[in-house]
């Protein structure tokens, strides 16, 4: 189901109701034009609608983080659900391109005014890949079943209260308080919909309601997806789709190179870019991740305690410098802890600029002097990079840093998330709106502000997008001026596509890589 | 003899016993806590100590260790703590893998090392003796890793002749040699280079034996002399310079099969090590000891059927 801007506009713009209305509208019109036409006329490059796709074909896609196994909701990490999020499951609703929330699996919904009723009406004619019906039985499955995850932030939903059934293609999900943020985790792994003869088996098969089948995972090795041919939507633009997953950013730029893959996803290869660039049969594509790479200094360390040192410390660290270290410079320079995709992002780089004078004015006005500090780096080639430069900055004003290298992830986040034994720490947070973590005191970044934990609460009682938004605004501002940790840069998300493939997601919106769109041409 | 063999037997078994000790025991002590590699960085201590529980892994050492070694023993290794699934048959596949990797890299290594080695001696006062001796040292020199980005910068990324990586199993065929070709050479270069020094020096050593003298007098050529009594006799000393290269290769795999993107032990080894998959771990370290144990013992049966001398001896 591909919309349109009108679409996105209306959404948008409308009364909650009326914009459903329409959308569903719109959304029947499409399933009903069927699927003559599957390219989106909007993809950039406008490659895509020349002629010569190949709707038999199959793409190889080469992917870095590796799925331990296929069940998301009692493993960490995002590569399970990257992979068959969008593709092989679906939820409720998605996120599109650009981040907005558009319908799925529900054709529209209504909001109650008090923002603790969620009404859904349904897609219909929609079954599982193994025949079973997806109705509203199985969105109240579905979501009860959030109890039993123990990955992937089940309490990000915590304020679901019941689901009631209204018939079998409308559901009611009644939260126990407002919770704006609701639909965009149902946007998420949190809101795909399982089969319940299914969910015995979720480690090793996957059974949904998405454009493709899952057909097999040789672990660690590759994944293997073939279009589901009575997906209810428009169907995919390919006949497969194979995921190779390497360990070694090397390896997997030697495979593009020699045709043994035709894309890369989610590249950490940065050093080979520039080479890449230069080479005409390959395209960089370069789009933003949800990550914020953030120094985290330890309120419980006496003078990282003080407002002045924070500052000081951040104004001595200069961002160009860590992120061209890391990326070779590709990526955005962060001031706050947003990222550009966000709803809420304000460009916050212009509040602490880098000025080590001013830094050491900052810390002798504190009356610090001989700070010696710990910094715990995980063993990522980033996070070392990063550290290395920050060392060197901080010693220019006379901050003395030892740096110690951890095992990622076992060693370091029992250290630094579990024990909480460190003065600076450094990690990306991959993890989308992940700065809602600044509302919990006991979170390793200990940051414990009774206004902030009121603008969260503020904005989770939002009941429209603009509300949402500028209470989160107001709170990003609150954090970047209390300043707890140092946001260095947001990663980028780079593609590599060799000629012929079109349709890859360009950002990496924290949810599923969505394949539908992809298409190889002859 | 017999009493030779079953003695060796016995050893072998007492070092397994031990060496699982060890292992399990190591790997108790490890930082780092399975449960929470598996939920990731956001899951909180409650759920967290529910999997340890459902792990098992809050139990006492030795309650896991007797359960794994018996379970070891009888074929069931458990099940992964990260894919879900039996170890066994997981370890099994990687195993297969390896071992066709090492065998290649072997079969590079012997088909280096005998004519660069045997060349090295006979001509060892000629130029082209040391050109070859030189050839080796450089060939121990290169680390493994290191050959195999060679080799895909030259032969997949510049002529574009063979994959840069991958795998595919022998009922592949042709596909299958293509994928092996470039990592058991890989492999075995830096090995062969190291056993061509020892076929070099035990070639050198027959050469002065007195029977080599008395082959000559009898008026055979020194080439004829070499092939009918001496290679036999520097066979022995090259078949166990290759038993213990064995080790090495194995180690070696576990590098090799990152650069190539090779699924076998070395790969499943480090990710498993990485997710504190403790019971992937175990298993994977104890058949690689065994594998290396049993190869000794298999050498060290075999040298006395090379060489009779060895049968008086023991």
């Amino acid at each position: 189901m591909k919309e349109t801007h009108t679409m996105k506009k209306l959404f948008q713009s409308g009364t909650p109701l009326a914009a459903c209305l329409a959308v569903s509208a719109l959304a029947l019109s499409a399933c009903g034009a069927g699927g003559d036409d599957p390219v989106n006329g909007e993809d950039e490059g406008g490659e895509a609608t020349s002629t010569g796709e190949n709707s038999d074909a199959n793409i190889s896609i080469g992917m870095f983080a590796v799925p331990a196994n296929l069940d998301f909701t009692t493993t960490g990490g995002a590569a399970v659900f990257e992979a068959l999020l969008y593709n092989v499951y679906e939820g409720l609703v998605q996120l599109d391109a650009e981040g907005e929330i558009q319908p799925l699996l529900a054709e529209s919904w209504e909001i109650s005014d008090d923002g603790q009723e969620f009404t859904f009406q349904l897609q219909e004619g929609v079954t599982f890949h193994d025949g079973t019906e997806f109705d509203a039985d199985i969105v109240k499955f579905s979501l009860e079943r959030l109890d039993e995850w123990s990955a992937n932030t089940p309490e990000a939903l915590a304020a679901i209260d019941s689901v009631e059934i209204v018939d079998d293609y409308e559901v009611t999900v009644a939260l126990s308080e407002p919770d704006y943020n609701a639909l965009f985790w149902l946007a998420g792994p949190l809101g795909a919909m399982f089969s319940p003869d299914s969910v015995d088996d979720l480690a090793t098969d996957a059974n949904g309601t998405g454009p493709f089948e899952f057909v097999t995972y040789e672990n660690a090795v590759r994944m293997e997806f073939a279009r589901n041919d009575d997906y209810w939507g428009d169907p995919a633009g390919v006949a497969g789709v194979e995921l190779v997953y390497y360990e070694d950013a090397s390896a997997a730029a030697n495979a593009i190179r020699t045709g043994g893959v035709d894309a890369i996803l989610r590249s950490e290869a940065f050093d080979q870019f520039e080479s890449f660039e230069a080479e005409e049969e390959i395209e960089v594509r370069v789009g933003s991740s949800q990550g914020v790479v953030v120094m985290s200094m330890n309120p419980d360390h006496e003078a990282l305690a003080q407002d002045e040192v924070r500052e000081a410390l951040h104004r001595a660290i200069d961002k160009e410098s860590v992120m061209a270290a890391a990326t070779a410079g590709y990526g955005e320079i962060l001031g706050g802890p947003s990222v550009p995709t966000d709803p809420y992002y304000i460009d916050f780089t212009g509040t602490y600029d880098y000025d080590p004078d001013a830094a050491q004015d900052l810390l002798d006005s504190a009356d610090v002097d001989d700070l010696s500090l710990t910094f715990n780096v995980p063993n990522r080639a980033y996070a070392e990079a990063s550290a290395q430069v920050i060392q060197d900055n901080l010693s220019e004003i006379g901050v003395d840093v030892t740096l110690q290298t951890q095992e990622f992830p076992a060693v370091w986040v029992e250290e630094n998330m579990v024990n909480q034994d460190f003065d600076l720490t450094i990690i990306n947070h991959v993890e989308p709106r992940n700065m809602n973590n600044y509302a919990f005191p006991e979170y390793y970044w200990g940051y414990d502000s009774e206004e902030a934990r009121d603008l969260f609460a503020e904005a989770a009682a939002a009941t429209d997008d603009d509300e949402y938004a500028s209470s989160m605004e107001e709170l990003t501002e609150l954090l970047v001026e209390d300043t707890p940790g140092v946001w260095l840069y947001n990663p980028p998300n780079v593609g590599l596509a060799t000629e012929g493939v079109s349709g890859l997601p360009l950002n990496d919106l924290g949810v599923g890589i969505d394949l539908s769109d992809v298409t190889v041409s002859e | 003899m017999l009493l030779n063999a079953l003695r060796r037997v016995g050893v072998f078994a007492l070092t397994v016993f031990v060496a699982s000790l060890v292992v399990f025991f190591l790997l108790g002590v490890l930082p780092g806590d399975p449960a929470r590699a598996q939920l990731g960085l956001q899951a909180s201590e409650e759920q967290v100590q529910a999997l340890r529980e459902q792990l098992g892994v809050d139990r006492p050492l030795p309650v896991r260790y007797l359960e794994w070694i018996t379970g070891f023993f009888t074929g069931d290794m458990g099940v992964s703590y990260a894919s879900r699934s039996p170890v066994g048959p997981q370890v099994l596949d990687a195993l297969q893998v390896t071992l066709l990797l090492v065998l290649g890299g072997i079969g590079v290594a012997v088909l280096i090392a005998l004519p660069l080695g045997i060349l090295a001696a006979v001509r060892h006062h000629r130029p082209d003796g040391t050109l070859f001796s030189g050839l080796s040292q450089l060939g121990i020199s290169i680390p493994n890793f290191l050959a195999g980005l060679l080799l895909i910068a030259v032969f997949s990324v510049a002529l574009g002749w063979l994959p840069s990586g991958g795998w595919q199993p022998p009922v592949a065929g042709v596909d299958f040699l293509r994928h092996i070709a470039l990592p058991a050479l890989a492999l075995g270069l830096v090995n062969g280079a190291i056993l061509a020094r020892y076929t070099r020096a035990a070639v050198l050593e027959v050469m002065r034996e007195d029977f080599m003298r008395t082959a000559r007098a009898k008026g055979l050529k020194p080439g004829a002399a070499l092939v009918r009594h001496g290679l036999r006799n520097a066979l022995v000393p090259v078949v166990t310079v290759t038993s213990i290269e064995f080790a090495n290769l194995i180690i070696g795999a576990v590098v090799i099969e990152t650069v190539f993107v090779i699924p076998g032990l070395g790969s499943t080894l480090i990710r498993a090590v990485a997710n504190r998959d403790l019971i992937m771990i175990q298993s994977i370290v104890m058949c690689v000891v065994i594998l290396v144990l049993l190869v000794n013992l298999l050498v060290d049966l075999l040298r006395p059927v090379i060489d009779p001398r060895l049968r008086i001896a023991s």
